[in-house]
C-alpha cells in the first residue's frame, strides 16, 4: 500500500505550497460577533510552533495529546501541531466534568493536556491519578506555574516558526481518537487514521457540493466527529470559504451570523433547530436569509415537523444525514438532486453499501425494522477501540459493520432511523452511556441504587430519566435533586444530567443483575413491559 | 441579606468553582460550564437559597448576573 498525506499537511502546509498562503483559511467569529481572518500561512505557522513545543516536551509518534478547550483558534492550532508530530489528538468537550475527563485521559494514556485556566480546576482534581500525564499546557497562563503546569504562551515564545515533518506517511498512522459511549462500561475511544482523509473529503464533496463562491458554516464543536471532520478538516483541505463561530448557542447571534456572513451552506443539528423553533416567530422576520441555499443536519433524526419548519423559515431545503464517531464520515444522506423524504436519513453515499439485517445477519425485506449495517471497506472507518479490541471485534460480523442503530429501508432505498439497538441515550446529538450517569449518582450517599433511561423529548430527541432507590432513612427533597444534578453536571457533563428523577422501591434487574431498562421505559411510558420471566424477584 | 454574596456562594456550588466572582456584567459566556442545561441547576439552587420562584419568562430573560440580582431583590422586597 502506498503512502498517504498527513492530515495536517493537507489542511495547513499544502495550501501554502499551492499558492494560497495569504488566502483566508477561515474567518473566526468571536462570541461578541467581532471577527478575525486567519490565512493558511498563519494556520501553518501557528501549528508549526505548537508542533515544536510538543516535540521539545518529548512527544513521540503514537503518543496521545489531549485538548480540553472550548471551540477556539488555540484548539485548531493544537490539533494540527499534534498531527504534525504524528502524535494522536484527542479533543474533549469542555463541558466534561472530572470523572468523564479522567476516564478519557487515563484510557488514552494522554501525555500532554492542553487546556485553559478556567478548566484547570477540574483537571487538578484528577491529575494525581493520571500517572502518564507529563505536563499540562495552559493557553492563557502568562508564566509557568511549576514544572508540570506550563504556560503555553511562554513555550510558544521560544520556538521557531518552521517545523519539518513528513507530508507523506503510512496510511494507518493514527491521527485522532473520538470517544463515544456504550450501554455498559466506560467510554470507548474510536481510533482514526490519516488514511481516512480521502473518504472524509469525498463525502464532503458528494454531500455538500459547495461551489467556490459559497460560504459554509458548520456549527458543531470539534470535540464532536462532525465538528472535526466537517467543521475543520474537510473545509480546510478543500479550501472552502468557511466561517467558525467561537460562541455558545444564541438564536440572535446565529441568525445575525447567517445574515451578515451571507452563509450559503449551513450544517447544524436537529436539536439546534428545535431550540430555534422555540423562539418567537417575529425574531426570524428580523433577519434576511436569502443567501442561504441549503441546510444540513446530523446527530439525531430530523423530525418532519422540524424539517418543514426549517424549510419555511429559512426558505431552502434541509438535508438530514447519518453517521457515527466510528464511521468517521457521512454514510447515509439526503442531498441535492434527490427528493427529500422528511424524517428519512436519506440514501447511502455512492461508495457505501448499507443494509438492514436481522440479529442473525440475514437481510430483511423493505420496511422491516432491523440492524442498520454497513459493508466495511471505506477509508475513514475506525481502526479499533483503544484498549478494547474485544468490543471492536463485537462491532463486526465478517465484513459487516453493525452500527448499533435500528432502522428500516423503504422501497426506494431511503433509510429511516428507528432507535438505538442498545441502551445508549442520544440526547441533543450526544451519545450518553447510562453507566457514567449511574456511577455519578451512586456517589451520592443518599442513593443506594439507580438506573437511567432515555425517553423521547420534543427538543433533545431523548431526555434522560433517573430512577432512584434512596436509603431508608432518607427522603427525597429539592435539595437532593439539586445535589444529583450538580454532581452529574460537574463530574460527567451538563448534557448527561437527567431531566427527571423518579423514586422507586427497587430497580428491575435480571437474575444476573443486569438492569432491565426496557421495563423501566415501559413503566414510564405506561406500556406493557413484556416478558418479565427473567426478572429477579424482590 | 447581601444578595450578591449569597448568590456568589450559589454560583460556586453549582459550577464547582470557588474562584467565581460575580459582577453585574457577568454572563453565561464568562462562566465555564454555564449552558442551557446547567442554567436549570442554577435556577433551582437560586430558588432554594432565596425561597423564591421564577416564572418561565423570567428564567429565559436574564441577560446577565445584574438582571438576575435585580429580579431576586424585587421578589424579596415584594
Amino acid at each position: 500500500m502506498g503512502l498517504t498525506k498527513n492530515i495536517a499537511y493537507t489542511c495547513t502546509r499544502r495550501p501554502c505550497e499551492a499558492g494560497h498562503a495569504d488566502e483566508q483559511a477561515f474567518k473566526w467569529i468571536h462570541n461578541d460577533l467581532t471577527e478575525q481572518i486567519f490565512t493558511f500561512q498563519e494556520l501553518d505557522t501557528a501549528s508549526n510552533r505548537m508542533a515544536n513545543v510538543l516535540q521539545r516536551l518529548g512527544i513521540n509518534k503514537g503518543q496521545c495529546v489531549s485538548i480540553y478547550l472550548p471551540k477556539s483558534v488555540e484548539l485548531l492550532n493544537s490539533f494540527f501541531g499534534i498531527l504534525k508530530n504524528e502524535a494522536i489528538s484527542c479533543i474533549l468537550f469542555s463541558t466534561f466534568g472530572e470523572s468523564a475527563l479522567y476516564d478519557r485521559l487515563s484510557d488514552s494514556r494522554t501525555r500532554i493536556l492542553i487546556t485553559r485556566k478556567s478548566l484547570l480546576k477540574k483537571v487538578q482534581k484528577i491529575e494525581g491519578e493520571l500517572n502518564e500525564l507529563q505536563a499540562i499546557l495552559v493557553t492563557d497562563l502568562e508564566t509557568h506555574q511549576d514544572d508540570y503546569i506550563l504556560s503555553l504562551p511562554q513555550l510558544l515564545a521560544d520556538v521557531p516558526d518552521s517545523f519539518a515533518f513528513s507530508a507523506e506517511i503510512e496510511p494507518e498512522t493514527p491521527a485522532f481518537i473520538q470517544y463515544t459511549s456504550g450501554s455498559t462500561g466506560k467510554p470507548k475511544g474510536a481510533l482514526h487514521v490519516h488514511g481516512g482523509l480521502d473518504t472524509m473529503l469525498a463525502s464532503f464533496k458528494e454531500v455538500f457540493e459547495i461551489q467556490p463562491d459559497e460560504c459554509f458554516w458548520c456549527t458543531a464543536d470539534p470535540a464532536w466527529i462532525t465538528g472535526l471532520v466537517y467543521g475543520v478538516i474537510s473545509p480546510l483541505a478543500l479550501l472552502t470559504n468557511q466561517i467558525q463561530f467561537g460562541g455558545n448557542f444564541s438564536a440572535e447571534s446565529w441568525l445575525e451570523i447567517l445574515q451578515r456572513e451571507q452563509v450559503n451552506v449551513w450544517y447544524t443539528a436537529p436539536t439546534a433547530l428545535r431550540m430555534l423553533m422555540q423562539e418567537e416567530a417575529g425574531l426570524f422576520k428580523q433577519y434576511d436569509y436569502s443567501a442561504l441555499n441549503r441546510m444540513y443536519s446530523v446527530g439525531e433524526p430530523l423530525n418532519p415537523e422540524v424539517y418543514y419548519w426549517g424549510k419555511k423559515v429559512f426558505g431552502c431545503e434541509v438535508y438530514d444525514n447519518w453517521f457515527q464517531s466510528e464511521t468517521g464520515s457521512i454514510m447515509i444522506t439526503n442531498k441535492p438532486g434527490r427528493a427529500v423524504k422528511p424524517g428519512s436519513m436519506g440514501q447511502p453515499l455512492s461508495y457505501i453499501q448499507a443494509m438492514i439485517l436481522d440479529d442473525d445477519m440475514h437481510p430483511l425485506p423493505v420496511r422491516q425494522q432491523g440492524n442498520l449495517c454497513l459493508k466495511k471497506g471505506w477509508g475513514s472507518m475506525f481502526r479499533t477501540y483503544i484498549n478494547k479490541e474485544d468490543l471492536y471485534q463485537e462491532k463486526f460480523n465478517g465484513d459487516i459493520y453493525i452500527s448499533g442503530d435500528l432502522a428500516y429501508r423503504d422501497e426506494e432505498g431511503y433509510f429511516w432511523y428507528v432507535s438505538r439497538a442498545d441502551d445508549v441515550i442520544n440526547t441533543a446529538g450526544h451519545l450518553v452511556g447510562p453507566f457514567e450517569v449511574e456511577s455519578a449518582l451512586l456517589e451520592i450517599e443518599e442513593i443506594v441504587d439507580v438506573a437511567v433511561i432515555g425517553v423521547p423529548d420534543p427538543i433533545l430527541h431523548e431526555k434522560i430519566i433517573a430512577f432512584l432507590c434512596l436509603r431508608k432513612d432518607c427522603e427525597w427533597s429539592r435539595a437532593l435533586e439539586l445535589k444529583c444534578r450538580v454532581n452529574i453536571s460537574n463530574k460527567v457533563s451538563t448534557t448527561a444530567t437527567p431531566q427527571e428523577y423518579h423514586l422507586v422501591d427497587s430497580i428491575p434487574k435480571n437474575k444476573s443483575g443486569k438492569i432491565l431498562r426496557r421495563v423501566l421505559k415501559a413503566r414510564y411510558e405506561g406500556k406493557d413491559p413484556g416478558d418479565l420471566s427473567t426478572m429477579e424477584e424482590k | 441579606m447581601n444578595v450578591t454574596e449569597e448568590l456568589t456562594a450559589v454560583f460556586r456550588e453549582v459550577f464547582d468553582d470557588d474562584s467565581i466572582q460575580l459582577t453585574p456584567e457577568l454572563t453565561a459566556d464568562d462562566v465555564e460550564g454555564w449552558d442551557s442545561l446547567s442554567h436549570v441547576n442554577l435556577i433551582i439552587a437560586v430558588e432554594m437559597k432565596f425561597g423564591i420562584e421564577f416564572t418561565q419568562k423570567e428564567i429565559r430573560s436574564f441577560a446577565n448576573v445584574g438582571e438576575l440580582i435585580a429580579c431576586i431583590e424585587s421578589k424579596l422586597n415584594a
